[in-house]
């Protein structure tokens, strides 16, 4: 054998605060497998398969556009509501789908956390990276959608990448604390759903920012998705993009990235013995 | 120095409905290269606690491991499989679970499949497959990808004879090439066919070692150690 021999000491009550990045650096090849696993569980059982990534925003965008788009009226800044609220959909489609996933991985997969031995961290992280892939998936019916309201593409829409990320690395951040929570309470489970859907209604997804009364307009600064969402709406319609708000949730996301990964670290010690 | 290095190792549970619980304790072994120590106990006697903690899966409560080389652990069969997955992706699957880079594991996808004896069913979904089928794929990506120490728990239990007489020879074939390997089972016999020398778990405390035939008389005695309840 020619590499070089691995030394490893495994001590009573010795370890780190946060979780060996280099070590889930190195196993890099397993996120990918990972993402591959969960994509192929999630649509190779089904009929459609990967069209159902596609079809649930798709399904999203009609219902809003029938009800508030047509029947209430909500104004959508000048364009159609369609493209409109698809393009609110999709960001928020990341960051939630890739939480929700984020916050299931240790339980969903108990069997794995208890008899192997592999970078924990990674369950979280390949939730988050197929809910990325997911929104790839959802890219034809976007081009369609925005062809079909005569939205003209511009350069700039390279730039909605930015929030896109963003969305995927708050999902991470967030998830990561939740899923700690998981370890001793599944309740986190039960709610996340509801509470889900709430941030959603909460956030100027399936409305404009611009319908929110001024006197109201401070608690859309609390909220990072905000700029997540009109970041990348913007991107993709080629409006100029504001940069504060944008740093202002990547420096939330960095400190709920810091914060989930010493959770997670703290709850990941006794996964195997609890779950 | 030995691959396997055990010094005083043991595990506690906290449980909220009792006392602490010590699943193993001041346990101190070592396994050399090319040597086989067989893991004897009941069920419940600590073996696999003792695998968990080796593998890194579970921290210990006291003492420490010294581990020199790469580990592959075999706990259950097939803990990562996926079974919406093919044979064939559940081997790359496997691989990478057990830290393995994807050239590695294609390198010795033939001898894998050849071992497991699948050929035909390597792109039927892992749900097709029968739980011998399972165990085979698993115990022969464990065993095929280069390691140092292996860790197998009780994994030949749903293997029919004809498998476990070919898994018996892998493991001579790997220890002869100056592997480690910890064999835990309660099966005596089947301990006896690959190690020379075991260790008597019971009640989480290491109560015998030496040969495993001379073992086998005391795994079918009476109990041999009180309750394991702790005293701190």
């Amino acid at each position: 054998m020619t590499t070089v021999a691995q030394h490893r000491l495994i001590r009573a009550g010795r370890g780190s605060r946060l979780p060996d990045l280099v070590e889930a650096w190195q196993a890099r090849e397993l996120l990918a497998q990972l993402v591959r696993r969960d994509l192929i569980a999630r649509y190779r059982p089904t009929l459609l398969g990967a069209a159902w990534a596609i079809l649930q925003p798709a399904a999203a965008t009609v219902v809003f556009s029938l009800f508030l788009g047509g029947l209430v009226g909500v104004p959508s800044d000048g364009f159609p509501y369609p493209a409109f609220v698809l393009l609110g959909l999709l960001p928020w489609g990341v960051f939630g789908g890739g939480l929700s996933r984020a916050a299931a991985s240790l339980v969903a997969n108990a069997p794995l956390v208890g008899k192997a031995s592999f970078p924990r961290v990674l369950l979280p992280a390949s939730a988050v990276a197929s809910s990325l892939v997911d929104f790839a998936f959802s890219l034809p019916v976007l081009a369609l959608v925005l062809l079909a309201c005569g939205v003209e593409l511009t350069s700039g829409l390279l730039l909605a990448l930015v929030p896109l990320l963003l969305a995927g690395l708050l999902a991470f951040g967030m998830g990561l604390l939740l899923v700690a929570l998981t370890v001793r309470y599944r309740d986190v489970l039960h709610a996340l759903p509801a509470l889900l859907q709430l941030a959603m209604f909460a956030t100027p997804v399936v409305y404009p920012a611009s319908l929110v009364p001024a006197s109201h307009r401070w608690l859309l600064l609390l909220n990072p998705m905000v700029a997540v969402v009109e970041g990348f709406r913007c991107a993709v319609l080629g409006r100029a993009i504001e940069a504060g708000p944008l740093l202002a949730a990547a420096v939330t996301a960095m400190a709920f990235l810091v914060l989930g990964l010493a959770a997670f670290r703290a709850a990941e010690r006794r996964a195997a013995d609890t779950l | 120095m030995k691959p396997l290095v055990v010094r005083g190792l043991g595990k506690r549970y906290r449980l909220e409905q009792s006392d602490d619980l010590w699943a193993l304790r001041d346990a101190s072994f070592e396994v050399g290269e090319g040597q086989v120590l067989g893991i004897l106990g009941r069920n419940g006697a600590g073996k696999t606690t003792l695998l968990k903690l080796l593998a890194g899966i579970t921290e210990p409560s006291e003492g420490e491991v010294e581990l020199t080389g790469r580990v592959a652990p075999l706990l259950e069969a097939g803990a990562g499989f996926h079974p919406e997955l093919t044979g064939r992706e559940n081997v790359f699957l496997g691989g990478a679970i057990l830290g393995r880079r994807r050239r590695e594991v294609a390198s010795r996808l033939d001898e894998i499949v050849a071992f497991a004896g699948l050929e035909a069913f390597l792109d039927v979904p892992l749900k097709r497959y029968s739980s011998g089928m399972y165990v085979r794929l698993a115990f022969a990506v464990a065993t095929h990808l280069e390691s140092e120490i292996l860790l197998l728990d009780e994994v030949l239990a749903v293997a029919d004879a004809a498998f476990r007489r070919q898994c018996v020879e892998r493991m001579r074939a790997l220890v002869s090439e100056g592997r480690a390997i910890l064999f835990a089972s309660h099966d005596a016999g089947l301990v006896e066919s690959v190690c020379s020398t075991a260790l008597l778990l019971d009640g989480g405390r290491v109560v015998g070692r030496g040969h495993a035939a001379e073992l086998q008389a005391r795994l079918q005695g009476p109990a041999l150690v009180s309750p394991r309840v702790a005293t701190r």
